[in-house]
């Protein structure tokens, strides 16, 4: 009887592992359908309030005129899995592809856009990159946000010269020569966080983060900064999904000391159970400042945690505040969210800034093309980007063909403010004692500062 | 290693984290007395009432009216499925009805990631107001929702336990326990008395969902395999003694918070629930062993 009970629990623990994942699921559309965004958060609420000015027209080249060409066909591959989805990206990128596509197209052309989603599994995703490829006939890369796809497919987009436009995750989104992110990823934006931090000179940092592949690899430019500045950095690392935060918040507060920083890099609803464990405890006061990558800087987060943590906690920003920012860019970006972006549960956001500058730049790119768009002349395209200005991120935006691409590495800080994030920080540059940032620096240069309107 | 200063926090949290996987596995171990299913959606059914009960509270709704929302949910679901499925099941293998309930945990998990997204960012919370309040025992922060995480523990084994001992109901699901046909020849409402059962699993369920929202997080993944660390209590007792039971889900709590500041085992504390009813089940299986090579 003991046995049976034994393998009932162990089966019941088998099945519930694999119920973690969900199957793969795709779409294709050339965007023709343009409801209202329904997000349904608060988050979503500015792209009402400050996109009244810009009109979605904007978008495109023929206002209003849709456009009847040949699609140029593009692909993406995305993380979507339970915890764990970045579709918001790929369908903000949709939704921008549908608005040119509604207003005159690309000289002409629709966009026709794949999304692949994927659930981490090394096979399903270069499955889906040939799939792209060979089946769909993409001819281009744009918005690709995956944990693992970088890592995957990189060798094969090098061997058939397709330079991906994407949000970088793993190493090789940003050490390959034919990836190029519109944001900072963890390890640069996890640099950014800590440099805040030693610039309040902090006696101390401690640098927790989610316990998966590559953990050593994003530690490594918070453990240079620190030891530049001479100060002492604990490393640690989390199970995820977090099963009690309280016993975390603690340690994290144990080895920072009163004069140290806790600086964390995880995705938000796992930042914010260790925040919010530390208030119920009342740590918050217990270090000098609460620092965070980039996942947290969601008006979610900042309402969820309250006032207590207005100017406690600073999180690293790697795209422009929209909350504070109006330029013509950040407009039309909440006008086309708003009629277009139905698909995008987070409404105004990192997430969704990401995808509106990665269509952009692939617009951008396609209306170069002279001839024919075709796999070579739309990846010589995306590759010629210089100086572009995003009117997302800090400098301007540029491929070329590097070894390396790191073309975000300039950034913002930013704090809770009542339930906002609202800028601490504005633009800095994340420190070239980060030698993954020098050796950028070095093949590319620093990109100037983008302008404001 | 951490001194004796730095452990005292860790055995609040770990008692409080503890307190709650008791009352949730007190729940299971009493179902499966009753009805001989090992409910594998206990953890489901309480991040679906704990995420009803955010959205109601979100969209305006006073904090007792999602609480009560919360455990409502889980007490209708739980009644719901033994009701529907209970009867059918009845007289399959155990094995058969506990992968049941996986279908229902399944149904749930997906229904949740489909309303409750996590994408763009996304993130819950569900604040009780014992949060903001507390005491200090020595260096030691103490919160309300600790106390009664702990406390809740404690009322619901040892309240359980008396319910099976002293009361007509507690009598004919320990009845039904040993042999459901005997039982229901002497004129036992069986079906009856198994429908309390599901309804007094859901009932825990509920408020285990709600405390563990707001003490570990309000996420559908976290909260449905949660279920595993007070499945792993119930199989230390055997699924069979409250008190133990009781007992043990205490200690997954404590041994997986007392290792949080010990670096070396840090990240292999999750392994606490597995690695402490492995080693139960050794003993036992050696005890029944060695008992049946005597006798």
């Amino acid at each position: 009887m003991l046995v049976r009970r034994t393998l009932v629990l162990a089966g019941a623990a088998g099945v519930l592992a694999i119920a973690g994942c969900s199957s793969s699921g795709r779409s294709a559309g050339n965007g023709t359908s343009g409801s209202p965004a329904t997000g349904g958060t608060s988050a979503t609420a500015p792209a009402t309030a400050a996109a009244g000015t810009v009109s979605t027209s904007q978008c495109g080249t023929k206002p209003g005129a849709a456009a009847t060409g040949t699609p140029i066909k593009l692909g993406a591959i995305v993380t979507d899995q339970p915890g764990t989805s970045f579709t918001d990206i790929a369908n903000m990128a949709q939704a921008y592809f549908s608005c040119v596509n509604a207003n005159g197209g690309v000289n002409g052309h629709p966009i026709k856009y794949y999304i692949e989603t994927e659930q981490t599994n090394p096979a399903q995703i270069a499955a889906e990159a040939k799939q792209l490829v060979q089946s769909d006939g993409v001819v281009g890369i744009v918005g690709n946000t995956s944990i693992l796809e970088c890592t995957i497919d990189h060798t094969y987009w090098e061997k058939l010269g397709i330079a991906i436009i994407d949000s970088g995750i793993a190493p090789e989104c940003y050490s390959t020569p034919d990836s190029a992110a519109v944001n900072m990823g963890p390890r640069y934006s996890s640099d950014g966080a800590v440099q805040y931090a030693l610039s309040q000179h902090v006696s101390k940092v401690v640098f927790d983060q989610s316990n998966v592949p590559g953990t050593g690899y994003i530690a490594a430019g918070p453990n240079a900064l620190a030891a530049a500045a001479h100060t002492p950095i604990v490393n640690l690392t989390e199970n995820v999904p977090i099963t009690n935060a309280d016993s975390v918040a603690i340690k994290e507060v144990q080895d920072a000391g009163p004069g140290g920083a806790v600086v964390l890099n995880f995705t938000p609803p796992e930042a914010l159970v260790i925040l919010q464990a530390a208030q119920k405890l009342g740590l918050e006061n217990r270090v000098r400042l609460w620092g965070c990558s980039t996942p947290c800087n969601t008006d979610f987060l900042a309402q969820q945690l309250g006032a207590r943590w207005n100017s406690k906690l600073f999180v690293n920003a790697e795209l422009t505040p929209p909350d504070t920012t109006s330029t013509t860019a950040m407009q039309l970006y909440k006008a086309i969210l708003q009629q277009y972006g139905s698909k995008v549960s987070g409404g105004v956001g990192s997430f969704s800034q990401m995808g509106f500058a990665e269509a952009e730049i692939a617009v951008h790119a396609l209306e170069s093309v002279t001839g024919g768009y075709t796999m070579a002349t739309v990846n010589a395209a995306f590759k010629a980007v210089s100086n572009f200005n995003t009117g997302m991120n800090c400098q301007l935006w540029t491929y070329g063909s590097y070894s390396m691409h790191i073309p975000n590495n300039e950034d913002y800080t930013v704090t809770p403010d009542n339930g906002k994030m609202v800028q601490a920080q504005g633009c800095t540059a994340v420190s070239s004692v980060d030698p993954q940032i020098a050796g950028y620096r070095q093949a590319a240069g620093t990109a100037q500062l983008a302008p404001s309107d | 290693m951490p001194t004796w200063t730095d452990l005292q926090p860790f055995f609040v949290s770990g008692l409080a984290l503890g307190g709650v996987y008791a009352l949730s596995g007190v729940g299971l171990v009493v179902l499966y007395r009753a009805t001989g299913v090992v409910y594998l959606a206990f953890g489901a059914v309480g991040a679906l009432g704990a995420l009803i009960a955010y959205s109601m509270i979100k969209a305006g709704a006073p904090g007792w009216v999602g609480w009560l929302a919360c455990v409502a949910t889980a007490a209708a679901v739980t009644l719901g499925y033994g009701l529907v499925f209970g009867p059918a099941l009845a007289r399959r293998d155990p094995l058969v009805k506990a992968v049941a309930t996986l279908g229902l945990t399944l149904i749930l998990f997906g229904a949740m990631d489909l309303l409750w997204t996590t994408g763009g960012g996304q993130s819950r919370a569900i604040t009780l107001p014992a949060d903001n309040s507390g005491f200090t025992i020595g260096q030691v922060q103490v919160n309300w929702t600790q106390v009664i995480g702990l406390g809740a523990g404690v009322v619901i084994a040892a309240g359980t336990a008396c319910f099976l001992r002293y009361t007509k109901l507690g009598t004919a699901m320990r009845a039904i326990a040993n042999d459901r046909e005997i039982t229901a020849t002497l004129g036992v409402p069986v079906r009856r008395v198994e429908a309390a059962a599901w309804l007094g699993c859901g009932i825990l369920a509920g408020v285990a969902g709600l405390l563990l929202a707001d003490l570990v997080a309000l996420d559908a993944t976290t909260l449905t395999f949660l279920v595993i660390s007070s499945l792993s209590a119930a199989l230390i007792a055997r699924l069979r003694s409250v008190a133990l039971t009781f007992a043990a889900a205490l200690l997954v709590g404590l041994v997986h918070d007392l290792l949080t500041p010990v670096q070396a085992l840090s990240n292999y504390r999750d392994m606490t629930p597995f690695a402490l009813a492995a080693m139960a089940l050794l003993v036992t299986s050696r005890h029944r062993v060695m008992s049946a090579g005597e006798g």
